[in-house]
């Protein structure tokens, strides 16, 4: 059981996507690929705040999201922890809506350029393989 | 409900025959950290200058704490802090001079934070007793942050507080704002044209425009609520819910950029019309043009 650290997240600017948000759908990210074990420390929402340069508040804001959701619990005394997974934990299904986002960004660009589903598709098949 | 800590009601300013904030209204509550946005030339200083009684109106009132700002009591000067657009130290006096003679103004100073802030951002003893006048625009503009915060005010207004300043310093500032000024709840008040610092430190914005806020809210509900909805003017000649501006191009293309509708960010499946999310350098230019 570790406590990572706050740098282990990071946020862009100028993003469409409010930096809660992009810190929720990271977390999210990172306990489905495995890299946050259940039990495992999240840095407080001060160490994150710091080392980002954020608002505390815009941390708190996606930790309690997380909270909520059940991907985080609170520690008893301070801290928040990685939540135990419930049932088998997430099934690939699950783990590819994590993608959603991503993914209907590069649809919409796609259509901008007036790509067609084909070559689209061959193109992401073809960096997926590239990547492994 | 909490009262509001700055409450401007109405207030207009004309500088000869032109006018600069025509009967804006704005509320400021305790513990806001907000942004003020709008173009060069909109009266962001102007409506600053006015917010702390530092301008009189030609119409309207302010209110700090219930007090009319023309007439403020020295307990409630002493909780403000402010950070001028153009550097108003004295120039003549050294870094130490011109602290030490604030010092004696306010009854809270704060001796620790202001020694550790000089160190921090490098004031080393002869900068310290070096004349204003011969640091540089960024090294004044850290000295006239210090000074501001020095007190532990309770209201920090700051006009583009790092436009001076590198990304270096930038961050440093960033940094003193979270740790030293937004953990302790002081209401934020600042104007800045460097859009990524105010996304990581306001959760509100107003954008200035046309004399008046012409649109305020949290960072990212204007983030998640606002939308371009593009396609020909045939499938939207009709006005959209929440909208905001409206331009036709020369292709007969119209691009609408709503907030608050219901638009969900969608594919170009209905028949040609696309809605789109934006950024909050979007959002500036689609608001305050």
């Amino acid at each position: 059981m570790t406590t990572h650290p706050a740098h282990l997240f990071s946020i862009a600017t100028g993003s469409s996507e409010p930096i809660y948000r992009q810190l929720v759908d990271q977390v999210k990210r990172l306990v489905a690929a495995g890299q946050l074990a259940p039990g495992d420390g999240m840095p407080s929402v001060r160490e994150v705040a710091q080392s980002l340069a954020l608002n505390p508040m815009t941390v708190s804001k996606a930790w309690s999201l997380l909270e909520m959701e059940g991907v985080l619990t609170r520690r008893r005394g301070l801290g928040m922890e990685v939540a135990a997974r419930t049932g088998a934990g997430q099934n690939a299904q699950e783990r590819a809506e994590l993608l959603r986002p991503t993914l209907e960004r590069a649809a919409m660009e796609a259509r901008q350029l007036e790509l067609d589903p084909d070559t689209v598709l061959s193109l992401f098949t073809q960096i997926l393989k590239e990547q492994a | 409900m909490t009262t509001p800590i700055i409450q401007s009601s109405d207030i207009s300013k004309y500088f000869g025959s032109a006018i600069v904030l025509n009967g804006l209204d704005w509320q400021i509550m305790p513990g806001q950290v907000i942004g003020l946005l709008g173009r060069n030339g909109a009266g962001k200083s102007t409506l600053l200058e006015c917010l702390l009684g530092l301008r009189e109106l030609d119409a309207g009132s302010v209110r700090i704490d219930g007090e009319d700002v023309a007439q403020l009591s020295e307990a409630t000067r002493a909780r403000i802090g402010y950070v001028p657009q153009k550097s108003d130290l004295f120039e003549w006096m050294t870094p130490r001079q011109m602290l030490g003679y604030f010092k004696a103004l306010y009854p809270r100073w704060n001796n620790a934070k202001v020694d550790g802030l000089l160190a921090r951002w490098g004031f080393d003893p002869l900068m310290q007793n070096k004349p204003i006048s011969k640091l540089s625009g960024g090294e004044q503009q850290r000295l006239s942050i210090i000074r501001a915060l020095a007190h532990d005010p309770e209201l920090l207004v700051l006009d583009e507080p790092v436009s001076a300043l590198d990304p270096v310093g930038r961050r440093d500032f960033l940094r003193e704002l979270i740790d030293g000024v937004i953990e302790r709840g002081t209401t934020v008040v600042f104007s800045t044209h460097i859009l990524s610092d105010l996304e990581r430190v306001a959760l509100d914005l107003a954008f200035l425009r046309d004399g008046k806020i012409a649109l305020q809210g949290r960072l990212d509900d204007l983030l998640e609520g606002a939308r371009r909805v593009v396609g020909p003017a045939a499938l939207l000649d009709k006005p959209l819910a929440g909208e905001l501006r409206r331009q036709r191009a020369a292709d007969g293309t119209v691009s609408v950029v709503t907030y608050g509708g219901v638009a969900p960010v969608s594919s170009g499946k209905d028949a040609g019309v696309r809605v789109e999310a934006l950024s909050l350098e979007d959002l500036f230019i689609e608001v305050t043009q």
